[in-house]
């Protein structure tokens, strides 16, 4: 129930953009591949509701490693082991007592190989609704519909659902995968390089996905390329070697960035 | 020059000959094989001309040609001499005692063809090989010319067949009709020999068993004289047709015409006709029951055992194998123990099969079987249900036979599923047995159809493990048919595999049976083929379907 004061409240923030809502929050977050490969070191990270957050940073400094403890992806790998919290809606989602597919209906995740099933593209939309219980064929129509929209991709496949998804292109295989997170109604979108496979036309696309998106979904997204970070994200966080170097506001990072390290790495010195 | 041979070493020349010489050996053996199966098995349907050779020493023969050879024989000055020696089929067991003769070419005056030569096929003896004398209807005895005689006798051996068939129809009236009779008979007889009988109370059941055995007796009694009395007068007519022949030595012989299964004037046939009996013969081959202890007839039980085992086996090992391997690989933690899992699985295919036959007879016929009949089949004791071999039996021995190919392939097939498609599944809120169910199956599954076409490749030729567990020479009846419960798994059952075998090397008359061994060989070629085919086209579907993404 809203009450007055709650809306009133509300408007108010809209207008004075104070400080957003934390969704994701890590504390002093450690990870490790194994007891040797230590690949997250005390990262603290608060990431912002229906905001883009960009991870940018060099090859192998943890940034895809941080973006799959979000949905606990990590825990598939053997010997792994991890410290710290992380608290998504302020609830430690490495409780014991934590459901994976509850977690990973709430944070969904777009791969950076788009890796449509071998079914049809309905039935690849259709299919975490599916085994989250939806059976009734007018919700399932309805959902795969919208989440078409959502992504894009309704126009160019509305009469072919039943068509393998493997027949579509590179770019539209990638947006399918979009959608079929979206089919599932997270709150959170996680995105692992999504248009590093693609060709500039289809990643303009993604992008453009990626804008409208952000209107209703908190997103994440790791990427090697630092103007798709300048162009699609609110804030962003610069790693290296496990640690968080520097996170802010995306203009303050790529224009006047507080470490010496961040300003390195988006001029190209390294990386 | 030394450069030149040290390139040629470098090039590797000569290995790669040798790897392709090894090719060409391989194919040269298995088209070998199958060229001499197909020929000598193909062989032995067509109609062979009959031949009659006279002797110097006087003696009359008629008979196939079956095999020409030549032997070393001393010649008038005591040096070696090659002669020809040729192989007849004379037929006739029943008068000469043997089927075969061998035949100096030299001493053979006079070779002919003559037309009104008969073949006759019998249901006993094997072939007789003669002329058609007169035909014996009841009373009247016809005899004319030659081609009407034999038209005649065609019409009565016609005749003579539906009669055949009339006394099978009353045969099986009569044994329905008994029935309840004897089962009512057989509880009597278990009742008298149990303790049961010396109490008050078994002696007054056993009185109104009596009673209702005699009533039962005196209802279908005027029912089961009149079936008997047909069945009497169909005998009688059966044995009023008579077919009388001459050998070719002249002595005269009386075949009733029931007692015939075909007969032909193969020499008089033309091509076409040739062709048409050819097929026919090759009918009886596939659809026929075997007579003569197997030496001739069809191999039809043996064909439904084979087809059958290897049904109840792909039933039972892919389940089993497919659940082992997706433990294996989706649940169990990889480890010292997994990996020492895998290695036994891999070893167990190594074991010879008659260990598994001897497993087989020891847990599933004795421990097993023994157990079922003890709980279920107490009544039939000491005569055993499922404590014997069985074609259940046979089939679970196979099946653990060919479990670790099924569970090989099976890994295979689902290390192969992209572990992209996995994660996804798994990033939508998939269980781990949803992803299974739904991503991994359906993509292991040309992986799993290429282990079951790998376990009936293995299991239709096995022979060895079910010797000990269920085959048996001849198998009264089938394993499935129209009485309850439809499929009798305890039943013994015939194998195309034993039946080479059996027929090759263990029948009266090998010499005989040899085109046998060769057909039957044939035929477990084809039905593995076919099996193969079957699954490998369901594969391909499968892989179509499941074509992994690619861009």
């Amino acid at each position: 129930m809203v009450t007055d004061v709650e809306t009133a409240v509300h408007s108010l923030a809209e207008r004075n953009r104070p400080i957003d809502k934390t969704i994701i929050e890590t504390v002093d977050l450690d990870f490790f591949y194994s007891p040797e490969a230590h690949a997250l070191i005390k990262v603290n990270i608060k990431i912002l509701e229906k905001k883009v957050t960009a991870f940018i940073g060099p090859s192998g400094c943890g940034k895809s490693t941080l973006l799959r403890c979000f949905n606990r992806m990590n825990d598939l790998i053997m010997g792994v082991s991890i410290r710290g919290k992380v608290l998504i809606d302020n609830q430690d989602i490495y409780h014991p007592g934590q459901r994976l597919e509850e977690l990973r209906n709430k944070v969904g995740m777009v791969f950076q190989k788009s890796n449509p099933f071998p079914m049809s593209i309905w039935e690849n939309v259709a299919f975490g609704p599916r085994v989250n219980g939806v059976s009734n064929r007018t919700d399932l129509d309805g959902i795969v519909e919208s989440a078409l929209v959502q992504a894009d991709l309704w126009r160019e496949v509305k009469d072919r659902l039943g068509e393998s998804a493997l027949d579509l292109s590179g770019g539209q295989q990638q947006r399918l995968c979009i959608a079929r997170t979206l089919a599932n109604r997270p709150s959170i979108i996680l995105m692992d390089e999504p248009a590093s496979a693609l060709d500039p036309i289809s990643t303009g696309k993604i992008e453009e996905t990626i804008g409208v998106l952000k209107e209703d979904y908190t997103i994440v997204i790791v990427t090697h390329n630092m103007q798709q970070a300048a162009r699609v994200s609110d804030y962003t966080a610069f790693m290296m070697v496990g640690e968080l170097v520097e996170y802010g506001d995306t203009k303050v990072i790529f224009t006047n960035p507080k470490e010496r390290l961040t300003e390195e790495y988006i001029t190209g010195r390294f990386g | 020059m030394a450069h030149k041979i040290a390139y040629f070493q470098k090039k590797g020349d000569p290995y790669i000959m040798l790897t392709g010489l090894g090719l060409v050996i391989s194919l040269a053996m298995v088209i070998y094989i199958l060229v001499i199966i197909l020929t000598r098995g193909l062989g032995f349907f067509w109609p062979e001309d009959l031949v009659e050779l006279q002797m110097e020493a006087g003696e009359t023969y008629l008979g196939e040609v079956w095999a020409e050879d030549q032997k070393a024989v001393p010649d008038s000055t005591g040096d070696q001499e090659m002669i020809e020696e040729i192989q007849l089929k004379i037929g006739n067991r029943d008068i000469l005692g043997y089927d075969f003769i061998w035949l100096d070419e030299p001493k053979i005056m006079h070779k002919s063809c003559p037309p009104e030569a008969t073949a006759i096929e019998r249901w006993e003896y094997g072939n007789f090989y003669g002329y058609i004398r007169s035909v014996q209807v009841g009373d009247s005895t016809v005899s004319s010319a030659s081609t009407d005689i034999y038209k005649f006798a065609l019409s009565i051996h016609r005749q003579a067949i539906a009669v055949n068939q009339k006394i099978g129809d009353l045969e099986s009236e009569i044994t329905t009709l008994t029935e309840p009779l004897v089962r009512l008979q057989r509880e009597i007889s278990l009742m008298e020999i149990g303790a049961e009988a010396q109490t008050e109370d078994g002696k007054s059941r056993l009185e109104k068993l009596y009673k209702r055995s005699d009533q039962l007796e005196a209802s279908i009694g005027p029912e089961y004289q009149r079936l008997i009395e047909n069945l009497e007068r169909l005998h009688i007519k059966n044995d009023g047709m008579i077919l009388n022949l001459n050998t070719a030595a002249g002595s005269s012989f009386e075949l009733p015409l029931s007692k015939i299964v075909r007969f032909y004037q193969p020499n008089r046939m033309n091509f076409l006709e040739k062709c048409v009996l050819y097929l026919e013969k090759l009918y009886e081959f596939i659809a026929a029951d075997p007579r003569e202890s197997n030496t001739e007839g069809g191999v039809f039980p043996a064909i439904f055992g084979t087809v059958m085992m290897v049904l109840l086996m792909s039933i039972a090992v892919v389940p089993f194998g497919v659940l082992a391997a997706i433990y294996l690989n989706e649940y169990a933690r990889q480890g010292a123990v997994t990996r020492l899992i895998r290695l036994s699985v891999n070893n167990l295919a190594g074991v010879p099969s008659i260990v598994f036959g001897i497993f087989g007879l020891g847990f599933f016929i004795y421990m097993v079987g023994g157990s079922i009949d003890q709980l279920f089949f107490s009544e039939r004791l000491p005569e055993p249900t499922f404590g014997t071999g069985g074609i259940f039996w046979a089939s679970l021995t196979l099946a653990l036979l060919t479990l670790p190919v099924v569970v090989v392939a099976t890994e295979e097939g689902i290390l192969a599923v992209p572990r992209a498609n996995k994660e996804g599944a798994l990033a939508l809120g998939a269980t781990r047995w949803q992803m299974i169910r739904k991503i991994v199956l359906p993509n292991a599954m040309p992986g799993i159809l290429t282990g079951l076409i790998l376990a009936i490749s293995r299991g239709a030729g096995e022979v060895a493990p079910l010797m000990i567990t269920g085959v048996v020479k001849l198998a009264p009846s089938l394993p499935l048919d129209a009485t309850f419960p439809f499929l009798h798994l305890d039943r013994k059952f015939m194998h195309l595999g034993f039946h080479i075998y059996d027929v090759g090397f263990q029948s009266p008359n090998v010499e005989a049976a040899k085109p046998m061994v060769y057909t039957t060989a044939l035929l477990l070629i084809l039905i593995v083929i076919l099996l193969n085919i079957l699954a490998i086209y369901i594969r391909n579907r499968l892989r179509k379907k499941y074509k992994t993404s690619a861009f």
